[in-house]
């Protein structure tokens, strides 16, 4: 602690800009890691919160995937011994239609052996409405709802409001005010409870349930009774504990989850660079102080335990203002996944602050200062080998020794051998990983001699444009490879990340575009909700044959989406007219002879899966797949694949009249595709379409483009994510470069002082170091590029693999590249103006070093 | 404290401002009396104080004169104040009050950039450490000074390979300092010096850091230097055997000048 006062403080002091930006190297690092994380971890929590909440005492839940099942099962339920109350639930998502007022989860109840399993704590209303059911009954147009909600739309009990309704806007009254806590609790306080009956009218849901709430008789076990349950329903019925269903969403997240740890792991990379750059840098300018102490006595361990140290002071402080950050940008991210999330994968969160939890907060501080410790290892180990003699010596430059040189040389081809080796060899995830693992490595150890080589290339071209400041530029950069490596490497790989996942989302929205194009074929769709993804909203099937009876209309095919669990994993089940597929053609044939595969599936003798559900659960042609229906479990066998894109997780098609109809018994649809007679104006279509039904029943109708246009939009909001990685790479390009130079004006003050001696205006000094600050940026672009482009390689096969399945054409993403180019060199030279400003302020005599 | 380092922080403008005032007020007031008479640095009543804990005066109304084509040996004790005189006398610091012309240029009217191009076009620097770039070669050092005067490159070329020549290192255009010995070094570094032809050269221990075999020669070669081309020569040195070289000797102790002879 002594030395860290009397050594390293000072140290510090006189270098505060440069400790600033290394410190600031491990916040952006922790900031990254704490903030997506915490996004991550909070739409999971406030889903449980929700999925707690709602359940109150239940103890078990009895659901048939997202289709329900239909009311006659709550008998079959109630006659279980072992259950003491069965309660049924429907739940909805809507828009309130109040302005500024965001979704609501309505809870659909009977309140005849519901307020066993729930508390209905009304503050204000009618107690009425919760003590005798039939008063709910008989007025169905009736909510409770919470007091967060009336106290944010000034409503009261009496109240009321309107909202979207299967049978078209529909005045809604509020009859009483729950109190906080509990149920109020759940989907940050945008929930309202309404009559199950009158939910099911509202929300199209004809005679069926979505689940069934149950609480078991005092004496028995959780696992009987589930047991029991579970035979007397049969394996087409999933029987659980409330919690199960949270932990189905998290595989949903698996796509995002990919994406954050990416960049959080690159992010940290990013500032271990930083700070090794730092450390390394440090050691060189305190060579002679080292000696010093060396040559008083001070041990090689205790040099070590200096600098490990003072990295983890860094690592400490920088952490917790990275944990900081973290929550600030976790807020700021929150509205936007929140967005994402119910845009793509039709899952609603209540609005709520996102905090990080404890666990996130300690794990991000120790990660971060393990990672700037980790850091300085290399450069404390140097530092405890200087020699005092030589040290104390005047006149040492700065450059890597031959053996050093050698030793990176050949480990970087060592483990590019590995990489190429188990990329062809390699069948397994394991070997690839390594793989992956060893080309990252080897990118890092040949970066500083490919710096070195860039940097001589481009001696003579910068000399050729600036014959002095060009040549110094370029000569710092050739011989003072320590100082400017590290940031290369860390330019090289967060602009490699840019670049990488660039190309991954210029091949989805490719592979989106191509798909589209084949699957909305239709000149109309009709959806029940807004963005077709929300399915809390359905058609009666007896509005197919009058909207197949319009004038214009030459074929109607239905289709209705629901998730089911295939093999432990959340699949879409989409059930349309085959027949009328196989017509219209739908998605591009991966596998399976065409006519035949449709003709099998629409007579409900097998299931066409997509190409990423294949992929993912591992099922082929020919495999057999176990569908829980309300009926029982379905077993079907693979006919065909195809390529789709509606599920991350993979979907299957069967027919709606064969299997849905059949087994669920469930006469509703989600999204009627519409096919236009020869001649007729789908634009007029959409007009009879609207007139004819839009009086009385809730419905969206788009045209063709209006659709398409939805569903690119809402990719590329996905695909936005890929901004905040540019705005990484950005940061890094001003941290690390300003880091840099601003080391570099220093080493080469008695350079500068001597151009100045001898006529140079400090412009040409400036010059000097605008040159360097472009040229490193450049040459950690190219270096960043070409990295990328490999990595794009590997992360394509990732995609494939483990995380979505998807097959995606490899596509350099050249129009990001060039934009990111300019966008770092710009950032650059920003960066450089303090340490050019650095390099006039100060008297040419001082760092001449006269008496 | 140096003065610059003083005058780096804020007002040090305001401060650098008036003290050209102030320095202009006394050329005005001087000149008249100082008739120009093929002097190459005319220095009156100059002062330098460097501020800080404790003030101090490295200067004391120092007035000198050096004629065109002379050599002058500046000597004294270190702390005396040779290398501030020299760094004035170079255009790389300003007096606290006094004035200075440098070839009948009054150095108080001009800002940085003017001095700068002064310093670029008349005077000429051989420093004791040499101060060449470690990254250039011989040819590219000393042709530095003829890039900032925006020479093109063949004529840069050209001229720089006629002055080693002429120090006598033409056949080690393309090596880099650190594989020259330290008399090289210094040759290298007075070749740059003269580059472009500048009538004044300043040197500060130009064989300070020299064995005494090769300062010998190295100041053989600046007299060779100071007859081909006539340059006048400040020379500031602790070394009287360095010194005995100029035709004039100016003696500092404690910020003035005590004595002023002629060798």
């Amino acid at each position: 602690m002594m030395l860290l006062r009397l050594i390293s403080w000072p140290y510090v002091r006189k270098h505060r800009l440069r400790s600033l930006l290394t410190t600031v190297g491990i916040v952006l690092g922790v900031a990254i890691f704490a903030g997506m994380h915490a996004v991550g971890d909070s739409v999971l929590s406030a889903l449980s919160v929700t999925i707690d909440r709602i359940a109150g005492k239940t103890q078990l839940q009895v659901t048939a995937g997202e289709a329900g099942f239909p009311e006659d099962v709550l008998e079959r339920v109630q006659s279980v011994p072992v259950v003491a109350a069965a309660a049924p639930v429907i739940e909805a998502v809507v828009q309130s239609g109040i302005k500024q007022e965001g979704n609501l989860l309505i809870v659909g109840v009977d309140m005849t052996g519901d307020r066993s399993l729930r508390q209905y704590d009304l503050e204000d209303g009618d107690q009425d409405i919760v003590d005798d059911p039939l008063v709910f009954l008989a007025q169905p147009y009736s909510l409770i709802v919470t007091r967060d909600f009336v106290r944010r739309t000034g409503l009261a009990s009496g109240g009321r409001f309107t909202m979207q309704t299967m049978e078209g806007e529909r005045e809604f009254t509020i009859r009483g005010v729950m109190r906080p806590g509990g149920l109020s609790a759940a989907f940050g306080g945008n929930l309202a409870v309404m009559d199950i009956y009158a939910a099911q009218k509202v929300f199209g849901r004809g005679r069926r349930f979505d689940r069934i709430d149950i609480g078991l008789k005092e004496d028995c076990p959780l696992d009987k009774g589930q047991a029991a349950l579970q035979q007397a329903l049969g394996p087409g019925f999933q029987v659980d504990v409330p919690a199960v269903r949270g932990r189905q969403f998290d595989s949903l997240l698996h796509v995002y989850s990919f994406m954050v740890n990416l960049t959080s792991v690159f992010a940290l990379i990013v500032g271990l660079f930083i700070i090794y750059n730092t450390f390394a840098v440090a050691v060189t300018e305190r060579r002679a102080e080292i000696g010093t102490l060396r040559a008083l006595g001070t041990t090689r361990s205790q040099v070590i335990r200096l600098f490990l140290l003072e990295s983890a002071m860094v690592g400490l402080v920088g952490s917790t203002l990275g944990v900081v950050f973290g929550s600030l940008i976790a807020n700021a991210l929150a509205g936007y996944i929140g967005d994402v999330m119910l845009a793509h994968y039709g899952i609603a969160l209540g609005a709520s602050r996102v905090s990080l939890s404890l666990s996130l907060i300690v794990t991000a501080i120790l990660l971060g200062t393990a990672t700037s410790m980790f850091a300085a290892v290399i450069p404390a180990r140097n530092a405890a080998r200087i020699d005092p003699v030589r040290a104390l010596q005047r006149g040492w430059y700065q450059v890597l020794s031959a053996d050093e040189n050698r030793t990176r040389q050949r480990a970087a081809v060592l483990f590019a051998a590995l990489a190429v080796g188990c990329l062809v060899l390699g069948r397994s995830r394991a070997i690839f990983y390594l793989g992956y693992g060893c080309f990252v490595l080897g990118a890092v150890l040949v970066a500083p001699t490919l710096c070195m080589w860039l940097s001589r290339v481009l001696r003579p071209v910068l000399t050729v444009l600036r014959p002095v400041e060009g040549a110094l530029a370029a000569d710092s950069l050739v011989q003072a490879p320590r100082r400017t490596s590290a940031t290369i490497a860390a330019l090289m790989l967060s602009t490699g990340l840019v670049v990488s996942l660039g190309g991954i989302s210029r091949g989805v929205y490719g592979s989106v575009v191509d798909w589209i194009d084949s699957f909305l074929n239709s000149d109309l769709l009709v959806l029940a909700s807004e963005n077709g993804t929300n399915r809390s909203f359905h058609f009666p099937d007896t509005m197919t044959p009058a909207l197949a009876s319009l004038g214009g209309v030459a074929d109607v095919q239905r289709m209705r989406s629901n998730k089911v669990s295939v093999k432990g994993a959340s699949i879409l089940m989409v059930a349309i007219d085959m027949d009328k597929a196989a017509e219209h053609g739908s998605g591009r044939v991966v596998a399976g002879a065409v006519k035949q595969m449709y003709q099998q599936a629409a007579a409900g003798k097998g299931v066409i899966i997509s190409e990423n559900c294949g992929m993912l659960q591992n099922i082929g042609m020919g495999d057999i797949i176990e569908i829980p229906s309300p009926s029982g479990l379905l077993r079907l066998p693979v006919v065909g694949i195809v390529t789709d894109y509606l599920n991350q997780s993979g979907s299957m098609f069967v027919d709606y009249a064969a299997i849905y109809l059949r087994y669920w018994r469930d006469p509703t649809v989600d999204i009627y595709k519409v096919y236009a007679k020869q001649g007729a104006s789908a634009e007029e279509l959409k007009q009879r379409v609207q007139a004819r039904f839009s009086q009385h029943r809730r419905l969206f109708v788009g045209l063709n483009r209006e659709v398409k246009a939805r569903v690119m939009n809402n990719t590329r909001q996905w695909l936005g994510m890929s901004y905040i990685q540019i705005a990484v790479a950005m940061l890094v390009a001003v941290l690390g470069i300003a880091n840099t130079l601003l080391v570099s004006v220093t080493d080469r003050r008695r350079e500068f002082a001597t151009l100045r001696a001898i006529g140079a205006l400090r412009n040409n000094v400036r010059l000097t170091v605008w040159i360097e600050s472009a040229t490193i940026a450049f040459i950690g672009v190219i270096l960043g590029f070409a990295f990328g482009a490999i990595d794009l390689r590997y992360e394509l096969e990732m995609m494939r693999r483990d995380y979505a399945g998807l097959t995606l054409d490899y596509a350099f993403p050249l129009r990001l590249a060039l934009i990111l180019a300019g966008t770092i060199i710009c950032a650059a030279w920003v960066s450089s103006l303090a340490a050019s400003e650095a390099s006039v302020r100060n008297s040419p005599i001082e760092a001449l070093a006269y008496e | 404290m140096t003065e610059s380092a003083a005058l780096s922080g804020s007002g040090a403008e305001d401060r650098r401002d008036a003290m050209k005032d102030e320095m202009r007020v006394c050329c005005d007031a001087t000149s008249a009396s100082l008739p120009l008479n093929g002097q190459m640095v005319r220095l009156h009543g100059v002062c330098k104080e460097f501020e800080g804990a404790r003030g101090v005066r490295a200067l004391e109304n120092v007035t000198l004169h050096v004629g065109q084509g002379e050599i002058v040996s500046i000597v004294g004790p270190s702390g005396s104040g040779k290398s501030t005189l020299l760094n004035l006398i170079g255009t790389l610091d300003r007096p606290t009050s006094g004035c200075i012309q440098i070839a009948g240029q009054d150095l108080s009217s001009l800002n940085d950039t003017a001095l700068t191009r002064l310093r670029r076009e008349k005077i000429g620097f051989i420093f004791q450490f040499f101060n060449l770039l470690p990254s250039l070669t011989c040819l590219q050092n000393v042709g530095l000074p003829l890039h900032l005067c925006g020479w093109s490159g063949p004529k840069v070329r050209e001229r720089a390979r006629t002055l080693l020549d002429l120090v006598g290192l033409g056949d080690r255009l393309d090596h880099l300092p650190e594989e020259l010995s330290g008399g090289e070094r210094q040759r290298i570094a007075i070749a740059r010096a003269l580059a472009s032809e500048p009538p004044l050269l300043l040197a500060d221990e130009p064989t300070g850091n020299l064995d005494s075999q090769t300062g010998k020669e190295i100041l053989g070669l600046l007299q060779d230097l100071h007859q081909q081309f006539g340059s006048t020569i400040i020379l500031v040195t602790h070394d009287q055997s360095v010194a005995s070289v100029a035709t004039r000797r100016i003696t500092l102790r404690d910020a003035r000048i005590v004595e002023e002879r002629c060798s």
